[in-house]
């Protein structure tokens, strides 16, 4: 069974859409993606940090708080907001505002849910819709920082295969 | 290695030390990585100087493509977690199945 990855468009200069399929039925994906017990599961970052604090509140105006800890900052990397849009299990539009011990707040952007099922599959798309084109810029930048870590861990390991 | 060499140029031998190999075999690595276009090697008296080369994506595409990867981690987890939903449901049809064999 292959599974590409998400689609990451950038259809606006302050948009990033990503686009993914799970094969499961939609309120399944809508409990994974707004439990918190389960969002622990698969919400981490990179190696050696852990999820201290995975807490929200899933209903209009009510508000969410997650972080992380990298070891020596707790919470090294905060994430929190508000719900303003929820209508399980098909669109859920919250507020999110992002907090690193290094730098501050990295400011706020709107991230839309949408999940749609067709046979038993459930096709996601997720719309993040920034201030600014440099703070879209920015987030695109801190996804391959954090995504470099993973990716060239799993390099080294196809090359060591191939030496 | 690469992690390593993202840290800026390195000789040979103090990429191979940290990783437990062996002077040839660190070299063997890095013609992989040199043929692959990812590393340069410059040879500097009796150093070997390596570095790792700017991306031969553009940069935009560079950072959707990691942005894209770091996410797919994510997700690839969140299919593990959804495969145990799925047999945790099946479970508890069954038992209830099971159950209601015994009442009837």
């Amino acid at each position: 069974m292959t599974r590409t990855g998400p689609q990451v468009s950038t259809p606006t200069d302050t948009t990033i859409v990503m686009a993914r399929e799970f094969r499961a039925p939609r309120r399944l994906v809508w409990d994974a993606m707004t439990r918190p017990d389960l969002m622990r599961k698969w919400l981490f970052s990179p190696p050696g940090w852990a999820m201290t604090r995975c807490e929200g509140d899933v209903r209009v105006g009510g508000s969410y708080r997650w972080e992380w800890s990298d070891g020596e900052n707790d919470p090294a990397l905060s994430i929190h907001g508000e719900y303003t849009e929820v209508r399980p299990p098909e669109r859920l539009v919250h507020t999110e505002t992002m907090e690193m011990s290094r730098c501050g707040p990295c400011g706020t952007l709107v991230a839309a849910l949408d999940l749609e099922e067709a046979g038993g599959v459930t096709r996601m798309r997720m719309t993040l819709t920034f201030e600014t084109r440099e703070a879209r810029d920015g987030a695109l930048k801190s996804g391959m920082e954090q995504g470099m870590e993973a990716g060239y861990r799993t390099l080294d390991a196809q090359l060591a295969a191939r030496v | 290695m690469i992690r390593r060499l993202a840290g800026g140029e390195r000789n040979l031998t103090s990429l191979a030390g940290p990783l437990r190999m062996t002077f040839p075999a660190a070299s063997k690595h890095v013609r992989v990585l040199e043929r692959a276009g990812l590393v340069t090697r410059r040879i500097s008296g009796r150093e070997h100087l390596c570095r790792l080369r700017a991306a031969p994506l553009g940069e935009a595409a560079r950072w959707t493509e990691q942005f894209r990867a770091h996410w797919e981690e994510r997700f690839r987890a969140m299919d593990g977690v959804l495969e145990e939903m799925k047999a945790a449901e099946e479970d508890t049809q069954g038992e209830r199945r099971r159950a209601g064999g015994r009442r009837g």
